[in-house]
C-alpha cells in the first residue's frame, strides 16, 4: 500500500516537472520574433474601422503596401497624419496601397482621428496589440513598406515621417520597385 | 411673448443639462481604474499616466457619466482592446483556471505535507537502550539468567 503510494506520488511529480518543461519548451519555440526586412511580412485580417467587414493583409497580394500603425492618443501621429493622406494620393495611382493599423485605441476616438484628418485610405484596428507585436512594434508611430510578393522592404521607419520624409519616399520606391 | 418662450426654452434647458448626467452613478472610476490594464505601459490604469491610459480614463469617466455599470464598460473594453485589458481573469470558462490552479496547487502541497508527516510520524520507532551484544550472545545470556533464577 504503501509502496503504490510513494510510486503514485513519484509519478505525479515526474509528470508535473514534465508539464513545466513542456510549457517552457513551448514559451521558447512560440516567441514572437520581429520581422526581416526582406523575409514575409507578417499576416493579419483585422476588423476595419473606417467601415464594415475585415481586411486581410494577403488579399493584398500583388500590390505594394505602405502599413502605418497609429493612434488617436499619439501626438506624433496627428502630425504625420495629412502628410500620410497627401502621399497615399500621390501614390495609388501607382497602385500602391496604403493602410493604416490603430494600435491599442478606443474606436469611437480613432474614427474621430480619422474623420479629423481627412484619413480616406483603409484602416483596421489592432485593439489587442497582437499584430503589432508580430511586427516588434516599439510605439507608434512606425511605419513598413511591403512588396508585391508581400515582403518587408526597405528600412521602416521609426516614429513620425514627417523628419524622414525621404526615407519615406525611399520606401515606397522600394515597395514599388523590387 | 416671444422673451417669454426663450426665457421658458432657456430654463427648460438648464433643467434638462444636468438632468441629462447620471444622477447615481453604478460605479467610481476609482474602482474601474484598478480593474482595467493600460495598454501600452502594462500596469493597471492607476499607475499610468500614458496617453493611452488616460484616453481610457477619459472614456471610462464619459461611460460613468452615461450611467453605465461597471460590467457594462468592462464588457466595452474588453471587445475594443480584448481580454487583455483586465487586470484580473473573468470568473468564467478556462479563465476559472487561473482562480482555482494556485489554490488547488495549496491545497495539494497542505496535503502532501501532511501525509508526509504522517507517515514520518508513524515510522519513527521509540529509542530502545542497545545491549551491544550480538544475538548469540543474548540468547547465552538469557538461558543462563534463566537458569539462575
Amino acid at each position: 500500500m504503501t509502496r503504490t503510494l510513494k510510486l503514485t506520488g513519484q509519478i505525479l511529480a515526474l509528470a508535473a516537472v514534465g508539464g513545466l518543461l513542456g510549457l517552457l519548451v513551448w514559451r521558447l519555440t512560440h516567441q514572437s520574433h520581429p520581422p526581416k526586412i526582406g523575409g514575409p511580412a507578417p499576416n493579419f485580417s483585422l476588423r476595419r474601422i473606417d467601415g464594415t467587414g475585415k481586411l486581410d493583409l494577403a488579399s493584398l497580394r500583388g500590390k505594394p503596401v505602405v502599413l502605418n500603425f497609429w493612434a488617436s492618443w499619439c501626438v506624433p501621429c496627428k502630425g504625420e497624419a495629412t502628410l500620410l493622406e497627401q502621399a497615399w494620393r500621390q501614390y495609388k495611382g501607382s497602385g500602391v496601397v496604403f493602410v493604416g493599423v490603430d494600435y491599442h485605441d478606443v474606436a469611437s476616438d480613432a474614427r474621430t482621428f480619422l474623420a479629423h484628418h481627412g484619413i480616406t485610405y483603409p484602416t483596421v484596428q489592432d485593439g489587442s496589440g497582437m499584430i503589432g507585436d508580430r511586427y516588434g512594434l516599439t510605439g507608434v508611430p512606425e511605419t513598413y513598406f511591403i512588396d508585391r510578393r508581400g515582403r518587408l522592404v526597405g528600412t521602416h521607419i521609426v516614429g513620425t515621417i514627417t523628419n524622414q520624409v525621404a526615407a519615406f519616399h525611399d520606401g515606397i520606391q522600394a515597395a514599388l520597385h523590387q | 411673448m416671444i422673451v417669454r418662450l426663450l426665457a421658458a426654452a432657456a430654463a427648460a434647458l438648464a433643467l434638462a443639462g444636468p438632468a441629462a448626467a447620471c444622477a447615481h452613478p453604478k460605479t467610481s472610476l476609482a474602482y474601474l481604474e484598478g480593474q482595467i490594464m493600460c495598454p501600452t505601459c502594462h500596469t493597471t490604469l492607476d499607475q499610468s499616466d500614458a496617453p493611452a491610459a488616460q484616453q481610457i480614463k477619459a472614456e471610462i469617466a464619459k461611460r460613468i457619466g452615461q450611467c453605465w455599470s461597471a460590467q457594462q464598460i468592462e464588457s466595452e473594453l474588453v471587445g475594443n482592446f480584448g481580454q487583455g485589458i483586465l487586470a484580473a481573469p473573468p470568473h468564467k470558462g478556462f479563465d476559472l483556471l487561473a482562480w482555482w490552479l494556485p489554490i488547488g496547487g495549496v491545497v495539494l502541497g497542505a496535503l502532501v505535507l501532511a501525509g508526509g508527516v504522517w507517515r514520518w510520524s508513524r515510522t519513527r520507532e521509540p529509542d530502545q537502550p542497545e545491549s551491544g551484544l550480538d544475538e548469540d550472545t543474548e540468547r547465552k545470556l538469557d538461558e543462563l539468567l534463566a537458569r539462575l533464577d
